[in-house]
């Protein structure tokens, strides 16, 4: 029975990870949190903290899609500020969303058939990309500035049927999302290759009849237009395009995904965990913040409880 | 045709690391563009400033070798570079924090070994968490400006000369070659070379898998304590921003040089190789008058190619 719970814990038999000990640390510093501050619970606090958190959640969940075929997109934060830039270019709105679409996607599609296809390594495809990317948009849009479409701006700051559209966004984000990697062949497949991935037997998937190249293409592609909504919401938040905006964002995702329990080895994670480990870098950087903690330090103690979260993910496997 | 294809010498010309490949395409560039360029004087200053780079590529290496990765480099340069600038040791003079760097690595490195080979935990992450942990570190001590100023003596030893190379290039290329040296006459190269190919197999034949990890990356955070020197003496002030980016680029260098995660064809001149590419990359884009954003574009698409090049041809000799 004591075997029992500390499975369920530390995530230990689980395909889906350990995400059960992020949720308890999310729930402990929103419990510390409402006894220090006492308005940690109101709603506008609440919708602040998911408006602020929405970039993150949607990226890290279009980065889950890769880690769980043991790839990493490090294209993310590039193809975030892009999708600002393009967005700032001016013109009808019903052009510039689709067009950011069409190119993150070509940039996944470009991602993809680099790995699964040409045989390169993710870090390599995804940073050169990266490079690739941060250039055009410095191309676009040297400094920030511009104006994106009102369209875009209601569909972030306004309200619908009373509620804001933060919310809106992330059940719909949620809902693609959870369709994608839980139900569907799709997401089924991408846990196949990566479990043959993380074991060592990468031909495990191809021999039971998985598209493998395919469903990783479509992995990078999903990843892409992840990033490319995040930007969309972004650009929306700040009303303009801005070449440095997704920095970083890259990192974060990653360090989200890890959090949330998705080994980087692939094959194990979920789609709630990507979230709460999305929740729990928030909701510490929004904590601290209240708490009037150095951005600094904030930093700091970021980079312990990853490493603290991972140190409890113990594996049978050394490496990535 | 495919009787030439398959034929040895064919099969080893298509296993060259596409650094070397680079390297000359973008030496001929230059020689037919500036041919007055292509000298020990002006090519040293160039490469001199990568020296930091290729240093911390000696370290990734041996770690990519063995299957793990070290990102943690850009935080252990941030902090030997705060310990040298700030003046936290008033006082203190060269040998003191040469010991300093080393011990900061070598401790960083134990660590991150440690974590990787014994806790079972992902390399990415952990080597990540660190470096955030001490990026944050220095940022909250110098208060988020730069620190201050390096001694004098660090940049007066980073501009000698021994005839006409510049001392840092021959440092960087005396490591490569004790780096060369110890992978190719020593047991634990050839442990190295075993865990690589085969960690479980190693295993079950006698070598220390686990030992051979946490040595690889205690190795790994000392080269890195390095690197951090020689970076430190290269930029001369004290910055909290310096050498982030530097350890992604050396894992890009690594492993366009064919060295891959568990693969060792490459040797150490091929990532060493892919550092000089960098530089001569640097330059040629200059001497065009490439703005920044063409750079950038420019570098990122010379990177994906000449991957895919060497992707297509591993495939096939698969």
């Amino acid at each position: 029975m004591r075997q029992f719970f500390l499975d369920i814990v530390t995530g230990q038999r689980s395909r889906q990870g350990l995400w059960v000990l992020p949720l308890l640390m999310a729930l402990a510093i929103v419990a510390f949190l409402t006894v220090r501050t006492g308005h940690m619970l109101r709603p506008d606090n609440l919708l602040n903290l998911l408006a602020q958190a929405m970039p993150l959640i949607i990226t890290a969940i279009g980065q889950t899609f890769v880690v769980l075929v043991g790839g990493l997109d490090l294209s993310v934060g590039a193809l975030i500020s892009f999708s600002t830039a393009i967005l700032a270019l001016g013109g009808p709105a019903w052009i510039l969303i689709p067009a950011v679409f069409l190119l993150a996607g070509l940039v996944g599609l470009i991602n993809g058939v680099a790995v699964a296809r040409l045989n390169v390594h993710p870090i390599i495809a995804t940073l050169a990309m990266q490079y690739i990317i941060v250039g055009v948009t410095l191309v676009l849009r040297p400094v920030a500035g511009g104006s994106v479409p009102r369209v875009v701006i209601e569909s972030v700051g306004g309200t619908f049927l009373g509620l804001p559209m933060q919310v809106y966004w992330g059940v719909v984000v949620v809902l693609v999302a959870w369709k994608l990697l839980h139900g569907s062949r799709f997401g089924l497949h991408l846990f196949a290759i990566g479990g043959g991935v993380a074991s060592g037997a990468e031909d495990a998937a191809h021999n039971v009849g998985v598209a493998v190249k395919r469903n990783v293409i479509f992995a990078y592609v999903a990843s892409a237009c992840f990033a490319a909504a995040a930007g969309i919401f972004l650009a929306g938040r700040i009303v303009s395009g801005d070449p440095t905006v997704g920095n970083g964002y890259e990192i974060y995702a990653i360090t989200a995904v890890a959090v949330g329990g998705t080994q980087l080895s692939g094959g194990i994670g979920s789609l709630h965990g990507t979230i709460i480990g999305a929740m729990v870098l928030a909701l510490l950087s929004n904590g601290m913040t209240l708490l009037n903690v150095s951005p600094f330090v904030q930093t700091a103690i970021q980079g312990g409880i990853l490493l603290l979260v991972v140190a409890m993910q113990t594996r049978r496997k050394m490496g990535l | 045709m495919t009787g030439m294809l398959r034929s040895p010498v064919v099969q080893r010309l298509l296993k060259v690391p596409p650094s070397y490949v680079v390297f000359a395409l973008l030496l001929a560039i230059l020689w037919s563009a500036r041919p007055n360029m292509v000298n020990f004087n002006v090519m040293g200053i160039f490469i001199r400033q990568v020296a930091p780079l290729g240093i911390l590529v000696l370290g990734q290496l041996l770690v990519m070798r063995v299957r793990s990765i070290d990102l943690s480099g850009g935080g252990v340069i941030l902090l030997v570079n705060y310990f040298i600038a700030s003046g936290t040791f008033p006082g203190a003079r060269l040998p003191f924090f040469i010991a300093l760097a080393i011990v900061i690595g070598t401790l960083v490195g134990f660590f991150n070994g440690w974590m990787v080979a014994k806790r079972r935990v992902s390399a990415v992450i952990v080597t990540l968490a660190v470096s955030i942990i001490l990026i944050g570190i220095v940022q909250f001590l110098a208060g988020g400006s730069p620190p201050g100023d390096v001694p004098a003596y660090f940049g007066e030893i980073y501009n000698t000369r021994l005839g006409s190379v510049p001392t840092p290039v021959l440092f960087w290329f005396g490591m490569a070659a004790l780096m060369w040296l110890f992978l190719s006459r020593t047991i634990f190269g050839r442990f190295v070379t075993a865990v690589g190919e085969n960690a479980e197999a190693a295993y079950f034949s006698g070598v220390p898998v686990e030992r051979t990890v946490i040595l690889s990356h205690t190795i790994a955070g000392l080269i890195a304590g390095i690197a951090a020197l020689v970076q430190t003496a290269s930029i001369s002030v004290g910055s909290v921003r310096v050498g982030l980016d530097l350890p992604i680029v050396a894992v890009a260098a690594t492993i366009l040089g064919g060295v891959a995660f568990g693969r060792g064809d490459g040797g150490v001149w091929g990532p060493t190789f892919g550092v000089l590419s960098f530089a001569l990359l640097f330059v040629v884009m200059t001497v065009f008058g490439l703005p920044e954003p063409g750079k950038q574009i420019a570098q990122g698409v010379i990177i994906l190619l000449a991957a895919v090049l060497y992707g297509v041809r591993t495939a096939k000799a698969n």
